[in-house]
């Protein structure tokens, strides 16, 4: 499939599950004269207009755009650590309120710098408690802001 | 005129303080290195930077940002030079003749130009900016909804029309943002509006994360590919970072010419620093005597762009302090910190704010100076971070950007959004789909909805309202012209 192929088909089903959405919100004016509705309702038809002009143009082979490629196949070790660096950065923000921020951030700084700079253990160690310390101390103990704090952080004297 | 001037004193005056100017060194010399490194450039820059503006007082922050975004152009063109990577869009056409004059043996003239006409542009920028803005914002004042319905849909119009790429991939990117824009509680009649019953998307989408997450996190993706890049840098071949009197000679006057061309091109909205150092470059190329030494080390190919980059810069300013509309995607980032910090840029900015509005033109004044300061005599060390590898800049910048992400609003939810953002990005430019315009129409949805909906609030449902304002009606034809301008050219591209 082309790129422009794709992302026509796109445009036209979160197009429509946007407008079929808005069609069910509920008619609510209190002095306005458009409503909730009505601009929503707009925006879900240009998506779906735009997504279906695209389609309906690649049908010409002389307009037809490049073939769309992700790389799922070609690049699977980009695709393996985009999905990693997701699921953890995710749990990064998760864990943050209760184990503070110092121990986290290094966690995670470790795992980042262990899948893009792989093999190096000592200097990942060393970036990652350095990033941790450095901007807890920019942040929390310089600029005054305020970091959850987890049981080490209780124990500084900042 | 004697106006501008008692403001600009006032500026200097905000401006002036150790505070600010110590905030433009450090804001300067962060933006240049981020601007060095490549793929990143200054929306990158003022992404992940922004943390360190909370807690000031907002002349401050936004002083601070302005200093790295400048700081960003002033780098850009240094990766160019030394490596033949450019650091941004719009230090491509750097690499035409700045690598080279490196090649050439000339990297000290290269990196000394460059310098320089990053400065001169960005003076000359500034002087129009001075000028142009209390007009702009005067008129501004004036505006109710219809003309600001008009402007905001010319605004988003343009960025998709005068930008490169396909006309209804645009189109689309803008429908993405404003759907994006729409969710969460409708300020006008308290319905909640396509949350899909997630309670954390009660309060809307914070845009900044979502910005956070297609610059930072997706331009971090995007390096995966080959994070193992290590550049050669030979420190030692570039001599002394200056330029000879003939060097100057040929290039003093591309550099005057070029800088208006830049802000003008900085002012329209979607126009970014990519186009005005194109179209400089091609400019100087066709009124040179010696066009065919253009690609092989002239001058003047690297002076051009290089101040008109730095002075679209400025003129990227003017719609975003004056109407409060960003027209590119570093001044976009801009605003959605500003308005973290309870500050809202537009035209009540100059009445309410004057020292904030006046404070940052000033301190773009001082920033220049500091920055030339920075880039000439330290040129040969700040160069040398071009030595430290991607594998270790990658994970700093992706720590950067999550901590970022936390600070705004202290939500873990906000990690998920942030994620999920950073993945679209890389799908969408697969794609090839352009993320600002999405941006752009993320920033101003709210708005834009809003004043639609006021406007037939005074209007009683009638829709000639949008044509009975002159104002608003030259905004329609402007948005409606830049449409056939682009199918125009769209056409002649494919003929």
């Amino acid at each position: 499939m082309t790129m422009n192929l794709i992302t026509g088909i796109i445009a036209v089903a979160i197009g429509g599950i946007y407008l079929v959405t808005a069609m069910l919100l509920p008619e609510m004016r209190m002095g306005d004269r458009l409503g909730p509705k009505l601009f929503p309702t707009l925006v879900g038809i240009l998506a779906i207009l735009s997504g279906l002009v695209l389609v309906i143009q690649e049908r010409k082979p002389e307009r037809r755009s490049k073939k769309a490629d992700f790389g799922f196949v070609t690049h699977r070790q980009v695709w393996i650590k985009i999905l990693l660096t997701t699921v953890v950065g995710i749990a990064y923000g998760l864990v943050m309120d209760s184990l503070g921020f110092l121990i986290p951030t290094t966690l995670f700084m470790l795992f980042i710098s262990t899948l893009i700079n792989r093999g190096r253990l000592v200097q990942n160690l060393v970036l990652a408690v350095a990033f941790s310390m450095i901007t807890y101390g920019v942040f929390a103990v310089a600029l005054k802001l305020s970091l959850p704090r987890g049981f080490i952080e209780q124990m500084l004297p900042f | 005129m004697q106006d501008i001037f008692s403001n600009l004193a006032l500026g200097l005056q905000t401006a002036m303080t150790w505070t600010n100017i110590l905030w433009v060194v450090i804001g300067g010399s962060l933006g240049t290195i981020i601007g060095m490194l490549p793929g990143l450039g200054p929306a990158t820059g003022v992404a992940v930077l922004i943390p360190i503006t909370f807690g000031m007082n907002p002349a401050t922050a936004l002083i601070t940002m302005c200093a790295v975004y400048y700081g960003a152009m002033f780098g850009g063109s240094r990766a160019s030079i030394m490596i033949n990577v450019p650091g941004d869009a719009s230090a491509i056409v750097s690499c035409f003749d700045g690598y080279q004059m490196t090649k050439q043996g000339r990297a000290g003239p290269a990196l000394a130009i460059s310098a320089i006409a990053s400065f001169i542009g960005g003076m000359i920028g500034m002087v129009f900016l001075v000028f142009l803005t209390q007009p702009i914002a005067a008129a501004a004042l004036k505006f109710g909804p219809a003309e600001m319905f008009s402007l905001l849909l010319f605004a988003l119009v343009a960025t998709i029309t005068l930008s490169e790429g396909n006309l209804l991939k645009g189109l689309i990117a803008i429908a993405f943002g404003l759907m994006l824009s729409t969710i969460g509680i409708d300020g006008m009649t308290g319905i909640i509006r396509f949350t899909y019953g997630v309670e954390s998307l009660n309060d809307g989408i914070d845009f900044l994360v979502i910005i956070i997450g297609v610059y930072a996190v997706t331009e971090v993706y995007k390096n995966f590919k080959d994070t193992n890049a290590v550049y050669k840098l030979d420190s030692k071949s570039i001599g002394k970072v200056w330029i000879s009197r003939e060097d100057w000679r040929r290039s003093w006057k591309p550099m005057l010419r070029n800088s208006p061309l830049g802000f003008i091109i900085g002012v329209l909205p979607g126009m970014g620093g990519s186009i005005a150092t194109f179209m400089s470059y091609a400019l100087e190329k066709n009124l040179s005597k010696r066009p065919e030494e253009f690609g092989k080390g002239a001058i003047e190919g690297l002076a051009a762009p290089e101040a008109s980059n730095n002075a679209c810069s400025c003129g990227a300013m003017v719609p975003l302090l004056t109407l409060g509309i960003p027209g590119s995607g570093t001044t976009a980032v801009m605003l959605g910190a500003l308005m973290m910090l309870g500050v809202k840029p537009g035209p009540t900015l100059f009445t309410d704010h004057p020292e904030i509005a006046w404070g940052v033109i000033a301190s773009m004044l001082i920033g220049n100076i500091i920055l030339i300061i920075i880039n000439l005599p330290l040129a040969i060390p700040l160069v040398q971070i071009l030595r430290v590898p991607t594998r270790i800049m990658l994970p700093i910048i992706m720590g950067l950007a999550l901590i970022g992400t936390f600070f705004l609003n202290y939500s873990s939810f906000d990690f998920i959004i942030v994620m999920i953002a950073g993945i679209i990005g890389y799908m969408f430019s697969k794609l090839e789909i352009p993320l600002p315009p999405l941006v752009l129409a993320l920033i101003l949805g709210g708005a834009f909805e809003q004043n639609l909906r006021n406007s037939m609030v005074l209007s009683d449902g009638n829709i000639s309202i949008f044509f009975q304002k002159p104002i608003s009606v030259v905004f329609l034809v402007l948005a409606a012209g830049t449409l056939v301008y682009a199918l125009l050219r769209r056409k002649k591209h494919a003929a």
